[in-house]
């Protein structure tokens, strides 16, 4: 069920939240996403979302010598992710508060 | 920048099919992603799930293309080629649907669903067609123009078509239906024969100008009305193909007294069909029609 539930990790958020570190190329971006968030970001989902991810304007490519084009997140991107992560971390307070009252979890 | 460093690359047959899933994208993505992709295909390594997740991703590619990537004219031509093709297929099932229903006088009394059916059915098809003729038209005149200025005879053959075609066709008909008509009309393995080939003549006849918008590659105003005509049309003929296949299931329960419509196979055979072709046509339309908008800044 847990495995289920990872499904729903939205992989444009994932992607924002691991360029928000630094600038990354797409195997820096999957890797620091399975290290950190737990989530394998396969190759077509990755460019899926890059490609949509830049064409809002939400990140974008630098220049490269190899074919390992690095990204950056944008001011846009920075923004975007900023309003996202506070609708989860209200999301995550009302969870853990409920949890807690009626089922006793102390989350860690 | 991150110091993430890849592995040493791997090889396998996994791999190889991971990249020739690449060819399933759009050739503005490939040119833009295809080698950032294969260099993460070489750090990473595939297997099935990276081939499947590759496979999959491609037909959003496709219905959903990213704007900042396509030529926006091109985009309308091939839109519009794919629109013209679809709605040929929808005109000609509209026709059959015509020639077998309201040509032979079947209006069931007591259903007047299967009246309104025909009434919209037959005000889609004239708005749609006018809609087709009034995009078309300055579009193919465009086209004509150049090819004949620049002597491009093979152009002038394609764009040509949907004059040439049907007239052949209809030609061969009357002829066929003269030398074989009886007491009871044509028969229906001849009727079947004029259907056939009537569906190969649509296909001739839509993919000359489709042919022609690929080799002349117009751009201007004209391709504009012509993607936003195409949508009018596209939608007008799926409606009109909506409202066929309402009137044909109306047939089936409530007109058993008509020969062969209590059979439920030609019913199970036309609505895949109305529903494939309307599909095409929608989806294509609104491609040509998001590419009339420019991207945002």
């Amino acid at each position: 069920m847990t495995d289920r539930l990872d499904r729903w990790a939205d992989p444009p958020l994932l992607v924002l939240a691991s360029l928000a570190d630094q600038p990354k190329h797409g195997y820096a971006i999957t890797q620091d996403v399975a290290d950190t968030m737990g989530v394998r970001l396969s190759a077509g989902t990755l460019y899926a979302v890059i490609s949509r991810l830049e064409s809002r304007g939400l990140i974008e490519p630098l220049e490269s010598e190899d074919r390992r084009r690095p990204y950056r997140l944008t001011a846009a991107g920075a923004h975007a992710l900023a309003v996202q992560s506070e609708r989860m971390t209200q999301v995550a307070l009302v969870a853990r508060e409920r949890l807690r009252v009626n089922y006793g979890w102390a989350c860690a | 920048m991150s110091t993430a460093q890849p592995p040493q690359a791997r090889s396998s047959c996994a791999s190889a099919l991971a990249r020739t899933a690449l060819a399933l994208y759009p050739a503005a993505w490939r040119a833009r992603y295809g080698d950032e992709v294969r260099a993460l295909l070489d750090d990473s390594g595939a297997d099935l799930r990276t081939i499947a997740g590759l496979a999959w991703q491609a037909m959003p590619a496709w219905v959903w293309p990213v704007r900042h990537l396509y030529d926006r004219p091109a985009r309308m031509r091939s839109s519009l080629a794919t629109v013209l093709v679809a709605w040929t297929a929808l005109a000609g099932l509209a026709l059959v649907f015509a020639q077998l229903t309201q040509a032979q006088g079947l209006t069931p009394a007591g259903h007047p669903i299967v009246a309104w059916s025909y009434w919209v059915f037959d005000a889609a098809v004239l708005v749609s067609v006018l809609a087709m003729a009034a995009g078309g038209l300055p579009l193919w005149l465009l086209m004509m123009r150049r090819a004949r200025r620049e002597h491009r005879l093979r152009d002038m053959a394609y764009l040509l078509s949907p004059v040439v075609v049907p007239v052949v066709y209809l030609t061969a008909v009357l002829v066929t239906v003269r030398l074989v008509r009886h007491a009871d009309g044509v028969g229906p393995w001849w009727f079947l024969a004029f259907i056939v080939l009537g569906f190969a003549a649509a296909a001739v006849f839509a993919a000359g100008p489709g042919l022609a918008l690929r080799r002349l590659r117009p751009r201007g105003p004209a391709v504009t009305v012509a993607a936003s005509a195409a949508a009018v049309a596209a939608v007008t003929m799926g409606l009109a193909g909506a409202a066929s296949i309402v009137a044909a299931v109306g047939l089936y329960l409530w007109a058993p007294q008509y020969a062969g419509y209590h059979q439920g196979w030609p019913l199970g055979l036309y609505l895949p069909m109305v529903v494939l072709a309307g599909a095409a046509a929608a989806v294509s339309a609104a491609r040509g029609i998001r590419a009339i908008r420019p991207a945002a800044a």
